[in-house]
């Protein structure tokens, strides 16, 4: 096995190697067919200099709304596989404890982390919200500021002890605001409708403000459902899970 | 013939570390005995592939994907396209990696391992009707 993959490894490159392009060749077939037209009408059509979130959000808006149902769906599906009531969580606390030799307080306290997470957690939400309402004019987007929300929560979930937590979600409640986030991405596509204009073809929504204005407001709207439903889908993937598990420092 | 290895290197070397790293993922899907690690596998696989698109996306000399007044060509900016894609790729990978984690949950509490042989042992035993 091992020396048929080391076959294929050393003879497809000489072979197949011819074909594709070379690194950093500005004339290569990807680099200057279609790329070279949203380079060049980013800012014109989609008042978005932030290429990226003009192909993600405004040429290929339908490929990111099934990319971010397929985001719900998977969280959905965790939730249906995880649906039944254990037996027992693995492993189980009682023989866990009993059979383990430190009992008590873990021993790698080295930072005070319920104090440090707790400072850090705002500055995260509060880049995530940059990250998100900039997604148009510079770096950034609705799936990176989803995955830093969804982040802040497993940090906050995880890592402090509290007695009574901040944000304390079921898997249920989670899934339905990952729900959410499609939801207000197919609706900025009806609204679209009522302008006169084609699904999600931003610049006919119902505004009487500019056309750069309003591509401007309809892609923050689909970021901000993209946001909502990666940072849920996050969210319900850790609640399923975090039910079925327990670690060396819980309570219960 | 040392400065054509490099110019090749240079211009085609990426590939045969993305494709190293595909074989890497495959092998390890065939060879390993332990579902959580044939997980970890598919994601070094998925990785594979995003990095070979990205590879696409490359241009010498270009400069990220975000319009600047001072820079006006096409060839000057890097492709947005590859980015984009492999955005979404990364986001639905975290999906699947959590849908086989919880499919590895269920197969734990039915069969108490992920060991593949240790696994299709238990269920021969409980198909001919023995008794553990």
């Amino acid at each position: 096995m091992t020396i048929i993959m080391l076959i294929v490894v050393i003879t497809v490159p000489f072979i197949a190697f011819d074909v594709l392009p070379a690194i950093g060749d500005p004339e290569s077939p990807p680099n200057s067919h279609v790329s070279d037209y949203y380079i060049e009408h980013a800012i014109d059509e989609c008042n978005s200099p932030n290429m990226v979130t003009a192909v993600i959000v405004d040429y290929r808006a339908f490929d990111t709304m099934f990319e971010t149902t397929v985001m719900f769906l998977a969280g959905i599906s965790v939730v249906l596989i995880m649906a039944n009531k254990p037996r027992r969580r693995i492993p189980s606390p009682g023989d866990f404890k009993r059979t383990r030799n430190t009992g008590g307080t873990p021993i790698y306290q080295t930072i005070n982390k319920d104090v440090m997470i707790s400072t850090i957690e705002p500055l995260i939400l509060i880049y995530a919200m940059y990250v998100l309402f900039h997604g148009e004019v510079s770096l950034g987007g609705g799936f990176q500021a989803g995955a830093l929300i969804g982040m802040t929560y497993l940090l906050d979930v995880m890592a402090v002890k509290r007695d009574k937590p901040i944000m304390n979600l079921t898997k249920f409640m989670s899934a339905a605001i990952a729900g959410l986030g499609p939801f207000i991405y197919a609706l900025t596509g009806i609204i679209c409708f009522i302008g006169g204009g084609l699904y999600l073809q931003y610049n006919k929504l119902p505004f009487n403000i500019h056309e750069a204005e309003l591509h401007s407001i309809g892609i923050t709207a689909v970021e901000i459902g993209v946001t909502i439903g990666v940072a849920g889908t996050i969210i319900t993937i850790l609640n399923a899970l975090r039910e079925r598990i327990s670690f060396d420092d819980d309570n219960d | 013939m040392m400065t054509t290895i490099n110019a090749f290197l240079a211009a085609k070397g990426i590939y045969l570390l993305t494709l190293i790293l595909l074989s890497l993922g495959a092998a390890g899907i065939i060879v390993c005995n332990n579902y959580m690690k044939k997980l970890i596998c598919m994601n070094v696989m998925q990785v594979a592939v995003i990095f070979f698109f990205l590879c696409f996306g490359q241009k010498t000399g270009g400069t990220i994907p975000v319009a600047l007044s001072e820079v006006v060509k096409a060839s000057e900016y890097i492709n947005p396209l590859p980015h984009g894609l492999m955005l979404t790729a990364i986001v639905v990978s975290l999906g699947t990696t959590g849908v086989g984690l919880s499919l590895l949950f269920r197969i734990t509490e039915k069969y108490g391992t992920i060991e593949e042989d240790d696994l299709i042992r238990r269920e021969n035993k409980t198909k001919t009707g023995e008794k553990e």
